[in-house]
């Protein structure tokens, strides 16, 4: 345990360090200021911060590829991976370690958006709890998108193609799938069994759908299941990778 | 009762695809010696490393570190083992003192003997008043000993060195080698180089690996005399003021002297003898050189070198040449 808290550690100490950590948090606040003060902080609303959470993923599925490509890219780029495979550690605590890192700095980029319900808190009474189930939500969801991000970090040394192919699947989960999914339930005067078939899965597998419950304040196991399997299935194929580079 | 060796390769293979990079290799390195592995580039000594600290697996074949395989007990091997990969990589953001903490938590040291540890490897390797400094801040000299330095860190049994003193200037060479030697008796050193010199000075035992086998094993004065007897053998060169053609035919009439060829001649000849030359023959050159009234200003052997040797059998075609 101690040596995967070791390898966290130095993990988001690497990700303070590099300028690109910060380039991250500046644009995560920029954006979520701008989600604050158009949709939340409007005079005469509801203290209700529930709109800055529900389109969070908008901007974390283009800044969290960014966050998570160097975390094993440049390990093979720089030839430190071969100083991480000889030392006495298992795969599993390099992984835990490389993705708690990654993880702790994706929590202290969230929580950077509490100075807005510090605001929002100065002017009116939001409902604590529901804010409370957001930040769960966005937890979750950053399960997931660290998850993929450092899936793809693993299969390649190059960092801006992990960087690409996180970004493209984060698209595709957070905006694509639900826009077809839209599209097709816009055009579903066809009684095709199907197509009625697929809008769900496609409905299912979306991001929004879920972070929208939590936003809400609704704790739904049934989103909490699919951020947790999603990270799990991402995690086992970041794992089977790295075993499999060994060979060759 | 023969101690088991530290580190053992039995018929250690490693192919990618069709090529074998390494091919059937097996070789001992015995407990608390310092042993060289000696190569051409592309001849299968980092991938044989690699192997032996559990990098990649082998093909086919097994080895052994400190008693455990490397396959099998992968993690009691490297808990077992100080590696220094070649290019020393580091993380450059970080501070010396934090890197070997950082890699001394990774072997599940505690905090007291990390500390202690830290001291006393940074004094071995004369990075004490460097060690608030960050690793980009440090000349290539620096970072290599920092590489040994955390390759020493929890005092392994078995060290791996690939490359220690490529790209230090010569003081640093020097002292690191004096480090290295120093090592043995405590520690098993498996040593990879190209410098043949180095091997000398420090290890007690060499392997030889050219085109993934093994070409040669033995200790370096079991080699040179390998060398002497296959090819142009122990050669004299001799620097003697006097007239050329005269001094060629008198050394050339001795007995015992194959070859004599005047090599340069200005107002000094150098001269260089072929065959059987031995400490009672130098004297006899030396009489007659005297006695004929001719100054001797040098007189060296040259050729039974572990450099020849490892010319010879790394590429046979160019020592024939030669």
């Amino acid at each position: 345990m101690s040596t995967t808290l070791a390898l966290a550690k130095r993990e988001i100490a690497g990700l303070f360090y590099s300028p690109i950590g910060y380039i991250v948090l500046a644009i995560y606040l920029l954006f979520v200021g701008l989600l604050f003060s158009l949709l939340v902080m409007q005079p005469g609303a509801v203290a209700d911060p529930g709109p800055m959470f529900q389109w969070n993923h908008l901007i974390l599925i283009f800044v969290v590829p960014f966050m998570t490509m160097s975390l094993f890219s440049e390990e093979y780029r720089s030839g430190r991976i071969e100083t991480l495979r000889t030392s006495p550690i298992t795969d599993f605590q390099l992984l835990m370690g490389k993705f708690l890192g990654a993880m702790g700095f994706y929590c202290v980029v969230i929580a950077s958006s509490l100075i807005f319900i510090i605001i929002l808190s100065l002017f009116g009474r939001p409902d604590y709890m529901t804010v409370l189930t957001s930040y769960l939500g966005l937890l979750l969801m950053g399960l997931l998108m660290v998850s993929i991000g450092l899936f793809f970090s693993a299969c390649t040394q190059h960092q801006i193609l992990a960087a690409m192919s996180s970004c493209v699947t984060l698209v595709a989960l957070g905006i694509l799938f639900q826009a077809i999914s839209y599209f097709l339930g816009a055009a579903l005067g066809v009684s095709w069994a199907w197509l009625r078939t697929l809008r769900h899965v496609l409905r299912y597998l979306a991001i929004e759908p879920h972070m929208a419950n939590f936003s809400r304040g609704i704790v739904d196991s049934q989103n909490m299941i699919f951020f947790l399997t999603g990270a799990g299935l991402f995690l086992f194929l970041t794992y089977v990778v790295l075993e499999s580079r060994k060979w060759r | 009762m023969s101690q088991p060796a530290e580190i053992v390769a039995e018929q250690l293979t490693k192919a990618y695809g069709r090529f074998l990079a390494v091919d059937n290799i097996s070789f001992a390195v015995p407990k608390g010696m310092v042993v060289g592995f000696l190569g051409p580039n592309g001849a299968g000594k980092t991938t044989t490393i690699r192997m032996l600290t559990c990098f990649m697996p082998p093909t086919s074949g097994t080895a052994s570190v400190a008693g455990f395989d490397v396959f099998h007990n992968s993690l009691s091997v490297r808990k077992n083992l100080g590696y220094l990969p070649e290019n020393a990589p580091l993380y450059l953001e970080m501070r010396v003192v934090e890197y070997l903490q950082f890699r001394g938590r990774l072997r599940g040291m505690d905090r007291q003997s990390i500390k202690k540890r830290i001291d006393e490897v940074t004094e071995l390797c004369w990075l004490s008043d460097r060690k608030r400094w960050p690793i980009s801040k440090l000349s290539k000299g620096y970072r290599q000993r920092l590489g040994i330095a955390d390759a020493l860190l929890h005092n392994p049994p078995v060290l791996v060195l690939d490359e220690p003193t490529v790209g230090l200037d010569p003081s640093q060479i020097r002292e690191t080698r004096k480090l290295i030697a120093n090592l043995a008796g405590l520690h098993t050193v498996l040593l990879s180089t190209h410098i043949l010199s180095e091997v000398e000075l420090v290890c007690q035992k060499v392997i030889i690996i050219g085109r993934g086998k093994i070409l040669a094993q033995g200790s370096p004065e079991e080699l040179k005399q390998q060398c002497a007897q296959r090819g142009p053998g122990a050669r004299l060169m001799l620097e003697i003021r006097g007239p050329a053609d005269q001094i060629r035919s008198a050394l050339a009439a001795l007995p015992g002297v194959d070859q004599a060829k005047v090599v340069s001649d200005n107002a000094v000849c150098t001269v260089e003898l072929a065959g059987k030359i031995d400490g009672a023959m130098r004297e006899q050159i030396a009489a007659l050189v005297q006695q004929r009234g001719w100054a001797l200003r040098e007189m060296r052997s040259a050729g039974a070198s572990l450099e020849e040797f490892f010319v010879q059998i790394t590429d046979p075609g160019a020592a024939a040449a030669a």
